[in-house]
């Protein structure tokens, strides 16, 4: 029994209770029904208590010859097994458990001697050294034994059984971000990147009937006081099955020299593959090992955490490393999902990352502002950065638990924060969580950003078709996916307005000059003269010509804003040149009316069509 | 403002050449760098003598590495501040050549010191486990009066510790000892937590030729260059590399073959030469006499504790055959009781070490991006950010 200080009771009555305890513990010994603990117990008492009773009997030697015979015994036992060249745990369970047993006998009569009298007696003293020499002889073998075990028993992992298809895929991940990335069909799941599904999965890492052997031994080697040996083997062993196990996942450790070199191909199927080795070794073999270390030694308090901590700690500082490399390289905005998801992952089982992950995304944001152009987008369609952005972000919203943690401290500069009355959903889905006002502030940098675009059109109309164009589209974004949530019905009503702004605008921009033939100065005339009407019609073929050529290379992606802005200017336009023929009913036949309201109409549906048409080749002439 | 101050200030802004900086603008700037100079000097004079409550008679303790990482930091934000505030006066002005292709080479340097702090920080692992096995032995030993068990135990102990220091030592990084021979086992398999794979910063990669790399370039700017910008930059440099020298002279980290050859270009000129070639030769020195017998880094506790661990290992030995005599145990329990206080150091100062080697890496990559920031808003004409 630990911490048992007894002294040798010099009065009578000490001498009594004595006797009295041994009765009894002898008493309580012949129970039957004793738990294993508690039987052991009553041993341990009983051989204290024989002790002090025989060492008062007869002070001097002759009182430890119980204790001596016992020591020999389980001596024996312990130095035959040193000669033997078996294993004693290959050999069977009742060598095992003999052995343990001895050991504990050892363990038992040690404790009992030291807690013996202050007196120094030689015998006493011979047989202390005695047993902690085979004790320590024990704790050796027991050493090797536990390596043994570990290693004979270590279950094969294959790094292919746990995910379904192989994912050595070199496909440039931004591809997919801006070519179709309108499809339904678009992800299958957008938190893998490489689009294989690696769940937590616990495995076992050492064959599960070994456990109990594990088990039994840890608790005789820390009773025995020799813990820090346990431990030293048992996360040698363990740290080096993790080596052999990241060796054969293949995945190159690199210095940030060589990172920092790596083209983007490259750089882009490394990060794939790191990315998939984060979360095998993460999701299946660190959690099966953080199982493994709980299940041998959470008895034992937090030697378990420190012993998991030290097998796994290099192996976590190696991708830490690595993200951090790719971190410092120059800012794609494709690398932050990547590096997302490598984070999260680590994150679950850590719950501590580096801050350096919140400064990319401040990075981020920069990486936006400064992606300028000298050249303007041709056609004036959606953008590619603004699909990338919005692409991006996109995939936030899973991410918002961490992000919010992560950004809480910094502070942002939200030019378009809209305060939102919280309707009592959770907060971290509220429009004013840190990851929202972030996200405002990143959509803010993509606004300006295309408004420096816009303005490198010399065409004004065509500056606010492509403005409309991409409000439109980041409003889609966002209210066709959870980000709606974060930003909010009041930013989406605003952005709205501010595309059928551009609408507006882009019709007076390009069609008042044209329409402007087809008015009526003098509100009261019926008509003109022929040669007002010559001139004015002449004027509007042209001029309407000239809209046509151009305004049909132009291009609003989305079809029902495209046919919603053609069927609003054919209303306007249609409806001018109506009037205008209406009124001068005795000229419609001059040649220079080269169109009919009809023609009008119909070649309106031909523009924002992407493709320069002239009328001379419509078909429709 | 006054016509002559405005054109003076004016020319200032156009002149490229430093010293043809009229009046104020130049002076001011003429100050900072002299104060720059005379700081670091100061600073590194200090560290000559190691600090006060180290008692060891070699250089590189935790302590003395802890302060000269904080010298390394101070004088990088005194550089810094120097290098971009000279931009409010003459914008950009580390953008035009010549510095801009010498801040280039400085970024390219600072990289590569990144590897050497993530080398250097696997390293402090290899002592932390020293510091766990020396505990085992000490405490064996401690305990009074020694008997067989416990010398046996701190043999055993003391026994690995000696195999891992000189395995770091040679640091065969791309070999993996699997196979050892132990007298009194029957396993085959490697228990001692050998450098693995996962332990090197990269395969084939040496902290020695990183170093060497990093003295690339590394020339005395001359002449007229040597009174503007270049001459912080430069002496920026050598401290980086002085500072990653000594890391890595003094905690085992991958492949250090040929360190002690490493080449400092300085120039006798400044006060600042003095002081770094000063420790620079002392630690050289040190180096050269271990690399004879064969050390796992120059740490001084770990040194001094290899020295007790050969003690304890050969009282240990004799203990087994001939039994202790009190005199030789006596002797012994000392010997425990330093190593005891040596691992208490470690203890105490490994982990504060490690952070702040961290936080020079950190440093070292926020001041990088700074720079490549203020470098791009420069001149769009400048060479691609490395």
């Amino acid at each position: 029994m630990d911490g048992c200080q007894s002294t040798i009771p010099t009065s009578e009555g000490d001498l009594h209770v004595v006797a009295a305890a041994h009765h009894i513990v002898k008493a309580l010994g012949a129970t039957k029904n004793l738990s294993d603990d508690l039987r052991k117990i009553l041993i341990d008492l009983d051989a204290h208590l024989s002790m002090i009773t025989s060492n008062t009997d007869s002070k001097g030697g002759k009182g430890f010859v119980d204790v001596e015979e016992r020591l020999k015994q389980s001596e024996r036992k312990i130095l035959s097994w040193e000669s033997d060249p078996r294993m004693i745990w290959d050999s069977g369970p009742r060598d095992a458990s003999g052995y343990l047993e001895a050991v504990d006998e050892i363990q038992t009569l040690v404790d009992g001697l030291q807690g013996l009298s202050v007196h120094e007696n030689r015998k006493q003293k011979e047989l202390i050294h005695r047993a902690m020499s085979v004790l320590q002889m024990a704790m050796s073998r027991l050493e090797e034994e536990l390596i043994h075990i570990l290693v004979q028993h270590r279950q094969q992992l294959d790094p292919k059984s746990i995910t379904s298809r192989s994912t050595q895929r070199d496909v440039v991940y931004d591809e997919s971000f801006v070519s179709v990335e309108d499809e339904p069909t678009e992800e299958t799941s957008s938190r893998n990147c490489s689009g294989d599904e690696i769940g937590e999965c616990i495995v076992d890492l050492i064959h599960a009937d070994v456990i109990p052997d594990i088990k039994s031994i840890a608790k005789v080697m820390f009773t025995s006081n020799y813990c820090p040996e346990f431990c030293e083997a048992f996360i040698g062993v363990q740290k080096e099955a993790l080596e052999q196990y990241f060796a054969i996942l293949d995945t190159e450790k690199l210095s940030i020299v060589d990172v920092l070199k790596l083209e983007w191909t490259s750089m882009s199927s490394k990060m794939n593959k790191w990315t998939w080795s984060v979360k095998i070794i993460v999701l299946v073999y660190l959690v099966s090992e953080k199982r493994l270390c709980d299940q041998l030694l959470g008895d034992f308090g937090s030697v378990s955490s420190f012993c998991f901590l030290e097998i796994s700690k290099a192996t976590i500082l190696c991708f830490l490393n690595f993200g951090e490399a790719v971190a410092m390289g120059p800012h794609q905005p494709e690398k932050l999902l990547r590096l997302l998801d490598m984070y999260e992952t680590l994150a679950d089982l850590l719950r501590d990352i580096d801050t350096l992950f919140s400064e990319e995304a401040a990075a981020f944001r920069v990486a936006i502002s400064s992606n300028g152009s000298l050249y303007p987008f041709p056609g004036g369609g959606v953008h590619p950065l603004n699909k990338y952005v919005m692409n991006y972000i996109r995939m936030f919203p899973e991410y918002c638990n961490t992000l919010n943690l992560l950004l809480k401290n910094q502070h942002v500069d939200v030019a378009d924060q809209v305060i939102e009355p919280d309707n009592g959903t959770n907060l971290s889905l509220s429009t004013s969580c840190p990851m929202a006002c972030h996200l405002r502030s990143i959509i803010s940098s993509l606004e300006s950003n295309l408004l420096r675009k816009s303005q490198l059109y010399r065409n004004e109309a065509l500056q606010h078709i492509f403005l409309m164009n991409n409000i439109h589209y980041m409003v889609q974004k966002v209210k066709g996916s959870e980000l709606r949530l974060f930003f909010g019905d009041e930013w989406i009503r605003k952005h709205n307005g501010k595309f059928q702004q551009h609408a507006k605008n882009y019709e007076r921009a390009t069609w008042s000059s044209v329409i402007c033939f087809l008015k009526d100065d003098n509100p009261g005339s019926s008509s003109f003269s022929k040669q007002t009407f010559k001139e004015r019609c002449k004027g509007f073929s042209i001029a309407f010509e000239e809209v046509y050529k151009t305004q049909t290379s132009w291009s609003i992606p989305d079809p029902q804003l495209r046919e919603d802005l053609r069927i609003s200017t054919s209303l306007k336009v249609a409806l001018a040149y109506r009037t205008f023929l209406g009124r001068n009913p005795a000229h419609i036949e001059n040649k220079c009316v080269k169109l009919t309201v009809e023609h009008v109409e119909k070649l309106l549906l031909d523009l924002f069509e992407g493709s320069p048409r002239s009328l001379r080749n419509s078909h429709r002439w | 403002m006054p016509a002559t101050d405005y054109q003076a200030s004016f020319l200032g802004r156009i002149s490229l050449r430093r010293n043809q900086v009229i009046a104020m603008d130049g002076n001011h700037e003429q100050e900072d760098l002299e104060l720059f100079s005379k700081h670091v000097s100061e600073r590194f004079t200090e560290l000559l003598s190691p600090p006060d409550d180290v008692v060891f008679d070699t250089l590189l303790s935790i302590s003395w590495l802890r302060k000269l990482l904080d010298v390394f930091l101070c004088c990088e934000a005194e550089f810094k501040a120097v290098l971009m505030m000279g931009d409010d006066d003459h914008p950009f002005q580390i953008s035009k050549p010549p510095l801009d292709r010498l801040i280039h080479e400085f970024l390219d340097r600072s990289i590569k010191a990144l590897d050497l702090c993530n080398a250097v920080t696997n390293g402090l692992d290899s002592v932390r486990h020293y510091q766990k096995l020396a505990e085992i032995a000490a405490s064996a030993l401690g305990q009074k009066p020694i008997g067989d068990g416990q010398a046996r135990r701190s043999r055993k102990a003391l026994n690995s510790l000696l195999m891992a220091m000189s395995v770091d030592d040679k640091e065969c990084s791309a070999v993996k000892t699997t196979e050892r021979s132990w007298s009194f086992s029957r396993l085959a398999v490697n228990k001692d937590r050998s450098p693995g794979h996962l332990r090197q910063v990269a395969k084939k990669w040496s902290a020695a030729k990183q170093i060497q790399a990093m003295t690339w370039n590394l020339v005395p700017p001359r002449g007229a260059e040597g009174s503007g910008l270049a001459s912080p930059v430069y002496t920026m440099s050598v401290i980086m590399v002085f500072v990653m020298w000594a890391l890595a002279a003094a905690i085992p980290c991958q492949e250090r073959n040929g360190l002690s050859a490493t080449y400092f270009p300085v120039r006798k000129q400044w006060s600042w030469d003095q002081s770094i070639t000063g420790l620079h030769e002392k630690i050289a020195e040190e180096w050269k006499e271990k690399e004879k017998k064969g050390a796992a880094g120059l740490l001084s506790e770990v040194q001094k504790m290899e020295k007790l661990v050969r003690n304890l290992m050969e009282f240990t030995d004799s203990f087994q055959f001939h039994g202790g005599t009190d005199e030789k145990a006596e002797e012994a329990a000392d010997h425990a009781a330093e190593l005891a206080e040596i691992c208490k150091r470690m203890e105490e100062g490994l982990l504060p070490l490690q952070m702040k080697i961290k936080e020079v890496f950190h440093r070292i990559v926020r001041s990088r991006a700074e720079f490549l920031q203020a470098l791009k808003q420069g001149g769009k004409s400048s060479a691609p950010p490395v």
